[in-house]
């Protein structure tokens, strides 16, 4: 438990609820470090925050991500590739 | 701090797996609100779609990093009342925030939230709209716009059928109680939406209320990618317009002075597919109304083009 938790009358249980939605996947973001303006516009608008801000650059972390395609829809620059998953 | 600072650096108080639907903006507007709120939150979330993915818990776990209840669909705003007299007693403060879809916030749950708006209960309450009970397979609410197609109000094959009605305008509602803080939100507008949760934060004597229009991806029939552009498309054409008002000290804060045309709308979405051009035009009517009415409030201010 942590401090945050511990001030609770409860506990908050066994700890936190994820289910793995990376694994959901048909398609796959790419970003195009070449083409990028680091405008961060498919980091506001990715709905798993799968999107992560790094040294000025723009990477996605698959690891949640259910590949919408909004990051790609909404990038003004049109960098951000869609391309099928591997059958798992 | 700008809006994509804030989200780059804040951390995420929301489990990183929820099984929303792909896509979708509720998830996307949950997270970015629990990001301006903060560790120091108590969140209750009703039964609904945020609810049955996984925010309030599973198996002795829970979906959020800050301690969230699952209230009834109709109590959610009394119950919040409850928790702040009790924080008072203790000599604490947090945010105490609701995170209730429209089934549990125009419908069921009107009576507590009206309440809780009158006796003027310190919480912060907001509804994302996705008109209809969409976790439980689509039924119409109150909320739902005339024409729609739902599972209770079917088409029949020749496209004779959909909702009768129009949806109450639930936000002004909400303004008519003469509440310190109302707010209309969307997420395709972030930095609107992120400074409405702030604004709502620092109202110390009774009811913020957000209403933040949520175009549902599965139940209304919009492609994953399209996300987004439906629900900015809904303030474009001023079907959902973007306004604050305190204690009806109204103020439109996305001006929309050259609207688009409702079929830029309606088009992408699927459970309009059967409505003719006449019944295209009379929800475009209505967009415009509101928006006239919406404009009559503001008379006087300078940003009500
Ligand atoms: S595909 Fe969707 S979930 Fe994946 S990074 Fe892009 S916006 Fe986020
Ligand atoms: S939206 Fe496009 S241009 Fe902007 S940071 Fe993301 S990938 Fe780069």
């Amino acid at each position: 438990m942590n401090e945050a938790e511990k001030e609770y009358i409860s506990p908050v249980g066994e700890g936190l609820y994820s289910a793995n939605t990376g694994d959901w996947r048909t398609q796959k973001p790419e970003i195009d470090q070449e083409t990028c303006s680091r405008c961060g516009t498919c980091l506001i608008y990715c709905p798993t925050s799968s999107v992560r801000r790094a040294d000025g650059r723009f990477i996605i972390n698959l690891s949640f991500c259910k590949g919408c395609g909004v990051c790609a829809a909404e990038c003004p620059n049109g960098c951000i590739a869609m391309t099928r998953e591997a059958k798992r | 701090m700008n809006a994509l600072d804030l989200l780059a650096e804040r951390e995420d108080m929301i489990s990183p797996g929820i099984s929303a639907c792909v896509g979708c903006n509720v998830e996307l507007t949950l997270r970015i609100v629990m990001k301006v709120l903060g560790p120091n939150t108590v969140l209750a979330i009703p039964p609904g779609c945020m609810g049955g993915v996984g925010v309030v818990g599973w198996n002795k776990r829970s979906g959020a990093k800050v301690p969230v209840f699952f209230p009834l669909l109709d109590n959610t705003a009394s119950m919040l009342a409850g928790i702040r007299l009790a924080y008072d007693a203790k000599g604490k403060d947090a945010n105490i925030v609701a995170f209730a879809g429209d089934g549990a916030t125009v419908d069921a749950g009107f009576q507590a939230l009206s309440g809780v708006a009158e006796r003027g209960d310190r919480i912060i309450y907001i509804c994302y709209d996705n008109e209809g009970y969409m976790n439980t397979g689509y039924q119409r609410s109150s909320s739902t716009s005339k024409g729609s197609w739902t599972s209770t109000t079917p088409v029949s094959k020749d496209g004779h059928g959909g909702k009768r009605q129009n949806g109450k305008d639930f936000p002004m509602i909400m303004a008519m109680h003469d509440i310190p803080y109302v707010a209309t939100a969307s997420p395709a507008y972030v930095p609107d939406l992120i400074r409405k949760v702030e604004e709502a934060m620092k109202v110390r004597d009774g009811l913020a209320y957000i209403h933040v229009y949520n175009p549902c991806l599965t139940g209304w029939g919009i492609r994953a990618e399209e996300s987004i552009s439906v629900a900015r498309l809904a303030v474009k054409t001023r079907y959902f317009p973007l306004y604050e008002a305190r204690r009806r000290e109204f103020r439109i804060t996305v001006p929309v002075p050259k609207p688009l045309p409702i079929e830029n709308f309606t088009s992408r979405i699927k459970k309009f597919s059967h409505l003719g051009p006449e019944a295209i035009a009379d929800l475009g009517k209505l967009a415009e109304d509101r928006y006239a009415f919406l404009q009559s409030l503001c008379r006087g201010k300078d940003n009500n083009a």
